[in-house]
């Protein structure tokens, strides 16, 4: 063991305590007396005898040039250079993690505040000299609070903290409470954790064991005879011609209860019943029932089913919303001397799309002007002339500005070269026609079904491409920038994906009537086509209700083309919103881009813009999975995560490892030091200030007896 | 003001012989008093008193009887042949000095000038130098004045001082009658020096006091702390002079209040003498205070 000092250049200060010397030895008397004739008189009147005077000028010497070396001491910043005290100078504290699961379960009945009273009085057992990190932990694990030893700010974190909607997972928590104490110096290591151990957050596969020496308190809020009933669900389908009818298919779940459960359950839309109905659901399952169709309002409201209160209400009422279902637009672009019935198939195939619906309007591609793409989605150019000039710039433009082309070519597409801007989007030109009509003719042989635009036909159920029969087709070029989706069984691009600025442009090149193909006559055809429109509008569902503990991305997820639409809400630039949570919280987000709102809260989140006067709901609801209260048992857990025995080395290690700084860092015995030094200070000053008051009441008794004398 | 007017103790410290330092002095003196108002103190005719039997018969002034036809006995003064005993205390106090001379020195000097000034007038003088006993003794004699110079000359200061056991043994020592000249700076209660001097004056001794002080001992001007040593005692003391210093001037006035209220009581010439005084004051001071007394009495 020795001492080192991380600013060694300080012990030069250390000269200073010659200040002390010098002022001791100015003030002190003289050594060589002064002869006097007698000391008779001298001896009447008061003294300091010698013995005292030296006591005090000593003592307070030494005070005061420990004081001085103290501080010097204490800017040299010094720290015990032994890896084995590294530990040991930081004290015999504890490093505790408190864990405080705060999922929907946990407000259950009573447990919350069970919960907090038992995380209170952990922070309420912490000495000075330990340190506590609370974290707060559903599916994900958040540290509330750093390792600190300060117990108000434990405690204001621990007020602050509320059950949310969210799920339970405790390996992220227990991930979290092993990278604290895994790199935590002190010798004593707790983690407590206070949860109602549900058996659905609980994975035994590779638990995660605490580090060597920590000690595993668990305290378990778990109810033995726990019961709920839960809307773990609803299904909305549109009815009616349009889909203007509604009908709501509630699902509602008994979790650990002996008996089936006879429960009230509702509809609410706005708030306002709509329709009540009793249902018995079985002990341990679950019980469908379906409404009467509803009349969908004409804008966005909320809707609830709502069965009766339990002891756990989060998963009582089951939210969503309701809204007009918008069109995607699409204008066709045909070539003016084509017939009605060369768009047969696509037109009747756009026209019973109800998921979304579409909207369809035909034009000769040679009469329309810039204008015409303003309020659209998707442009189709259907075996037509591409356009050039003011259209062909505005057509750019459209794409740019996220619109979506598909272009289909076609018998009339002619193999000249395309206009300027239609190059970018489309390539040079459509190339001459490839022949099939030898044999079976050709085959869509190559489709990646790892697009977006094929995902919903992979797997085993998904449709069948290789049925389809292609006699001609175009040779195509496709350029650098385009992505070829599917190839014909000769490598020729069949499906090609061009991305232009905002939007995207996909190129089909066997046409779309059943003159060059089958394809129309296959049962692909019209989930394809969908798939297509879909896809180069770039449209997303916004579902009706969001489960807690997710998150959305308030530019991207609420973001809508130009096209509008009822239930849309904010543009490319949303600029500042103001968002409205369940609990009535406020806050404002100054820039909504990639900002990412955390789902946390049970019920509908309301996010408007001021400047813009348009708002949105986003109906959150509980994870299904809090509803089921069976547990795992707490000492499965305990045993699970529990730490091997106490490694010294590791210490040894950790501080061995260390560079002065981080040694001197860690043991910071400067501070101690430095409140030495004050001490002493303040010693020296009482002593001082003792002595001189002591003095002066003697000097005034001894002369006081003197002159009784006399 | 000249050097023959005022002795400076500085200069006379110079010179090394005493009965020459004492020859200039009271030669000096008396030159200087030739025109004094107290010129003829050394009287030598007193009274004449009615004869009475067992007197000399030579002493019988036989011109009165010629003219009254009544025996007449003539006294003079000097038919006293007083005893003139210089005191000298030599304890350590008297060592001090916080000029170039010390007390002791100022001390010899007076004892040498009044010696020598006692033997002009034929008295005898004798010298005791004491402590707290007695050091030296000359006994009182015309013919020791000598003896009585060269044994100031080699006194020293030494060793602790108490008046009242020498004094004592003087007391019983001069069974004669004498002009006792006691030279001190009376470190002892004043109650204990009255007691020791009136025991002198019971047994009918002429006692003079003249009491010798440093002017350092009465203003006590020290400033630094320092501790102060006893000359006697070897005691050391610390001492804050700025603290002690009024304390300490009130308590040597008091003393030398009660001193001098004292002496003047029992009859007993008491003089201060600071060191930085000129010889011829205190002959000046002596002289004129015996004759006063010679007048009362």
């Amino acid at each position: 063991m020795s001492f080192a000092f991380l600013a060694p250049l300080f012990l030069v200060g250390a000269l200073a305590v010659a200040i002390p010397v010098y002022v001791h030895l100015t003030h002190r008397e003289r050594k060589d007396a002064v002869p006097f004739p007698s000391l008779m008189f001298l001896r009447r009147v008061p003294y300091r005898t010698v013995r005292r005077q030296r006591l005090r000028h000593w003592l307070l010497f030494l005070l005061r040039a420990l004081a001085v070396l103290l501080l010097v001491a204490a800017f040299a910043r010094p720290f015990v250079d032994r890896a084995a005290l590294g530990p040991a100078v930081v004290g015999d504290g504890r490093d505790v993690v408190i864990l405080l699961d705060h999922s929907a379960s946990m407000a259950y009945g009573d447990r919350w505040s069970r919960g907090v009273d038992a995380a209170r009085t952990t922070i309420d057992g912490l000495r000075a000299i330990d340190r506590a990190t609370l974290v707060a932990f559903g599916d994900r694990a958040d540290a509330v609070t750093p390792a600190t030893s300060d117990r108000p700010i434990l405690r204001n974190a621990l007020a602050a903290i509320r059950p949310l909607a969210v799920g339970t997972k405790y390996a992220p928590a227990l991930q979290l409470a092993h990278d604290v104490l895994e790199v935590s110096e002190s010798p004593n290591r707790e983690v407590v954790l206070i949860t109602d151990f549900q058996r659905v957050g609980w994975t035994a596969d590779a638990p995660i064991r605490m580090p060597d020496g920590t000690a595993v308190t668990v305290v378990d809020l778990s109810d033995a005879d726990a019961s709920n009933v839960a809307v773990t669900g609803v299904q909305l389908d549109r009815a009616g011609e349009g889909g203007d009818r509604l009908v709501v298919t509630a699902r509602v779940t008994a979790a650990s209860a002996d008996t089936a459960v006879r429960v009230g359950v509702t509809l609410e839309i706005e708030g306002e019943a709509v329709e009540s109905r009793q249902i018995t659901v079985p002990a341990g399952n679950a019980a469908s029932t379906v409404f009467a169709p509803i009349t969908v309002p004409d804008r966005t409201v909320r809707g609830r089913v709502r069965v009766d209160g339990d002891a756990l209400p989060y998963d009582d009422a089951f939210g969503f919303t309701v809204e007009q279902r918008t069109a995607i637009p699409l204008l066709i672009l045909h070539h003016p001397d084509a017939r009605a019935g060369e768009w047969l198939y696509l037109r009747q195939a756009l026209s019973i799309g109800s998921a979304p619906p579409f909207g369809i309007e035909f034009a000769p591609a040679t009469a329309i002007g810039p204008v015409a793409f303003d309020g659209r989605a998707v442009v189709v150019l259907y075996d037509a002339p591409v356009p050039g000039g003011d259209v062909g710039r505005s057509l750019r433009a459209f794409v740019e500005a996220g619109g979506g082309v598909l272009a289909v070519l076609g018998p009339r597409s002619g193999n000249a070269a395309w206009p300027p801007d239609a190059r970018v989007l489309l390539g040079d030109r459509a190339g001459p026609t490839v022949d099939r009509d030898a044999g079976r003719g050709g085959t869509l042989s190559i489709l990646d079904y790892r697009h977006p635009l094929f995902e919903p036909f992979s797997g085993s159920r998904g449709a069948d491409f290789s049925a389809a029969r292609f006699f001609r087709y175009r040779r195509w070029t496709p350029p650098d920038s385009a992505v070829v989706l599917a190839r014909f069984d000769d490598g020729v691009p069949a499906l090609a994906e061009m991305v232009v600025g905002g939007g995207r442009v996909l190129l089909w090149t066997a046409g779309a009537a059943n003159r060059w193909n089958d394809l129309p006559l296959q049962p692909v055809f019209l989930p394809f086509v969908h798939q297509l429109a879909r896809y180069a509008a770039s449209y997303r569902p916004r579902p009706a209700w969001r489960e807690a503990g997710g998150m959305i991305d308030l530019a991207r997820d609420l973001r809508v083309r130009s096209w509008g639409g009822a239930g849309t809400v904010f543009g490319d630039e949303p600029g500042e919103l103001i968002v409205e949570a369940p609990s009535g919280t406020r806050f404002i987000v100054d820039d909504a881009s990639g900002y990412r709102l955390a789902l946390n809260e049970h019920g509908f989140y309301r996010i408007r813009s001021e400047p813009e006067g348009i708002a949105t709901l986003v109906a959150v609801n509980t994870a299904p999975s809090e509803s089921d209260l069976g547990i795992v048992e707490p000492d499965v857990v305990s045993a699970a995560i529990a730490a091997g025995e106490a490694d010294g080395s590791r210490l040894a290690r950790l501080t061995a490892t260390l560079t002065p700084t981080e040694k001197e860092r860690r043991q910071a015995l400067w501070w101690y030091v430095m409140v030495a030094a004050l001490l002493l200070l303040l010693a020296e000053t009482l002593i001082a200030g003792r002595l001189s008051g002591r003095r002066y009441r003697r000097q005034t008794v001894e002369t006081r007896d003197a002159s009784a004398v006399r | 003001m000249t050097a023959t007017r005022f002795l400076d103790p500085v200069m006379l410290a110079r010179i090394a012989n005493l009965e020459l330092l004492a020859r200039t002095v009271v030669d000096g003196f008396i030159n200087g008093l030739h025109h004094s108002p107290y010129f003829g103190l050394s009287v030598d005719f007193a009274e004449h008193r009615p004869y009475m039997p067992g007197d000399d018969i030579r002493r019988v002034d036989w011109r009165v009887y010629g003219r009254t036809d009544r025996f007449y006995v003539k006294e003079f003064e000097a038919d006293t042949n007083a005893n003139f005993v210089v005191l000298l205390d030599t304890s350590g106090s008297m060592r001090y000095g916080s000029g170039p001379i010390s007390k002791l020195d100022y001390a010899k000097f007076l004892a040498a000038c009044l010696s020598y000034f006692s033997r002009r007038q034929r008295d005898r003088v004798g010298l005791v130098t004491l402590t707290d006993r007695i050091v030296d003794f000359v006994p009182a004699s015309a013919k020791h004045l000598d003896i009585v110079l060269h044994t100031l000359d080699r006194a020293e200061a030494d060793g602790p001082g108490s008046l009242e056991p020498p004094l004592l043994r003087v007391t019983e020592a001069l069974r004669r009658r004498s002009i006792l000249l006691l030279l001190s700076d009376l470190y002892e209660d004043p109650d204990v020096v009255l007691r020791s001097v009136a025991r002198l004056r019971a047994r009918g001794h002429d006692v003079i006091v003249f009491h010798v002080l440093d002017p350092a001992e009465i203003a006590f001007p020290f400033d630094e702390a320092a501790p102060f040593e006893d000359l006697e005692t070897g005691e050391r003391m610390p001492v804050v002079p700025e603290t002690l210093r009024d304390e300490y001037r009130e308590q040597m006035q008091r003393h030398l209040s009660a001193l001098g209220e004292h002496m003047t009581h029992s009859q007993v010439d008491y003089r201060l003498f600071e060191t930085s005084q000129p010889l011829d004051h205190a002959l000046f001071a002596y002289l004129s205070r015996r004759e006063r007394l010679s007048r009362v009495r």
